[in-house]
């Protein structure tokens, strides 16, 4: 990557942050919602950290969908002008990644202390492995739904199946947030090897960001044009 | 630059939505230094038109040719509604290969030209509509193109900014520019140097007589 295509996509994921930032409200739900989840449970369960990690998936997924949707008015103009769709996308991912980081450390953080899990630091990577899938999940939604009710309808179907399904059931091993669960479960000492789980998640989130990848160049492509003939 | 010089060729152009026909065998020319008015009526292609001549959609038939960078401004503005007008102008021009501090001067030239204030900080959601669309335009200059290709771009402004409008175009036609303004105001038309009608396809057209006995 070029310091130029990096300053390109820097000045995506800055303009993406801007946008977000002066959507308080939505800022607040996005953190309250996991911890929404995890509150309501942690009185009542000792397993309470997966639906509470898993729930991170909400507040990303649908940062990113919001991201994708928000934007669609404005992406083939980008295009247009000159940005490619992997700067665009490149650049959304950055910041939603950045805006992950300190949610995923306060909830680890918070969850470590209450619920004190025998392998805390398993905890914080399952977490955050929750986010790295959520974003690209999130971003191919977006990319593939043009509004918001059926991007959404999806989104709470497929992590509302996900956290209503045990672990070791068929279903849940073919669904985005497996390897984050798994991860979960060795948390609380489950016997699953962690490596497994931990590249699952990985492979789960890079065929999710080459389908996003793939849907958004599809959509926001640009039909470049030949010269005009002289004569005419 | 030959003032003669050929920018904007559409011919042939064909485009259906699935089973909808919109324009058949159309075609648009305009050379460097010439202002075209693309009319008719509603549903009659115009928009498809323009987007097919920025390439932002596929033709089933026919070919586009078009030289030199082009700006477009669509008819809805295209524009983030949190962010603020400058930073727009960063965004848009950073696309365009142009660092912030040249984008912003470049850019707030344009939006003064068109009696939009540079220190404006609100977000685009909060302005006028007549100021949003400033802001449409004025992305769509950015950068110079040799092709402008404007929908409806004058939705919104005040009197005095719609007569100036009119001097803006004159002005990139001396700069030579080819130019494309898709209009209803039929009042203006003296001041373009070719008017293109496009008709409504002959098959829709059909089926809203048909439509009409029922």
């Amino acid at each position: 990557m070029t310091v130029d295509t990096l300053s390109r996509v820097v000045i995506v994921a800055e303009m993406q942050g801007r946008d977000l930032g002066r959507r308080r409200l939505a800022l607040i739900l996005l953190v309250a919602l996991p911890l929404a989840f995890y509150g309501a449970l942690a009185g009542h369960s000792s397993d309470a950290i997966i639906p509470g990690g898993v729930a991170m998936a909400f507040s990303m997924a649908g940062a990113a969908i919001f991201a994708v949707l928000s934007s669609r008015a404005v992406d083939q103009r980008l295009t247009l002008a000159g940005f490619r769709a992997g700067e665009i996308l490149a650049g959304r991912l950055l910041f939603l990644e950045v805006l992950s980081l300190p949610l995923v450390a306060g909830s680890s953080v918070l969850m470590a202390l209450v619920s004190h899990p025998p392998r805390p630091w398993t905890m914080g990577l399952a977490v955050e492995m929750v986010a790295v899938v959520a974003i690209p999940f999130g971003l191919a939604v977006g990319a593939l739904l043009p509004r918001e009710l059926e991007a959404t309808l999806v989104l709470i179907g497929v992590v509302g199946i996900q956290l209503s399904l045990d672990v070791s059931q068929g279903l849940s091993k073919v669904l985005p947030f497996y390897g984050p669960m798994r991860l979960l479960d060795g948390s609380l000492g489950g016997d699953y090897p962690i490596g497994a789980a931990f590249l699952m998640s990985v492979a789960y989130a890079a065929a999710l960001l080459g389908a996003s990848s793939y849907l958004m160049a599809r959509r926001i492509r640009i039909r470049h044009h030949a010269s005009p003939r002289e004569a005419t | 630059m030959s003032a003669e010089q050929m920018l904007l060729s559409a011919a042939g152009i064909g485009k259906a939505f699935g089973r909808r026909p919109v324009l058949e065998d159309a075609s648009l020319g305009v050379r460097a230094g010439e202002a075209v008015a693309l009319v008719g009526e509603n549903g009659a292609g115009k928009t498809t038109l323009l987007r097919i001549c920025a390439g932002l959609l596929s033709v089933d038939a026919g070919e586009v040719r078009v030289a030199g960078r082009v700006g477009y401004c669509p008819q809805e503005p295209g524009v983030f509604e949190l962010l603020t007008a400058v930073e727009h102008l960063v965004l848009f021009g950073r696309a365009m290969g142009l660092r912030r501090q040249e984008a912003l001067a470049h850019g707030r030239a344009i939006l003064e030209s068109f009696g939009f204030p540079s220190d404006e900080r609100l977000p685009a959601r909060d302005l006028s509509g007549g100021r949003k669309q400033k802001l449409n335009l004025t992305l769509a200059l950015l950068g110079d193109p040799k092709v402008l290709l404007l929908d409806e771009p004058y939705q919104g402004f005040d009197r005095g900014t719609y007569v100036n409008f009119w001097d803006h175009v004159d002005r990139w036609r001396e700069e030579g520019k080819a130019v494309v303004i898709v209009t209803h105001m039929l009042a203006e038309l003296d001041r373009v140097d070719r008017v293109v009608e496009l008709a409504v396809h002959p098959s829709r057209r059909r089926g809203e007589h048909s439509r009409g006995r029922w």
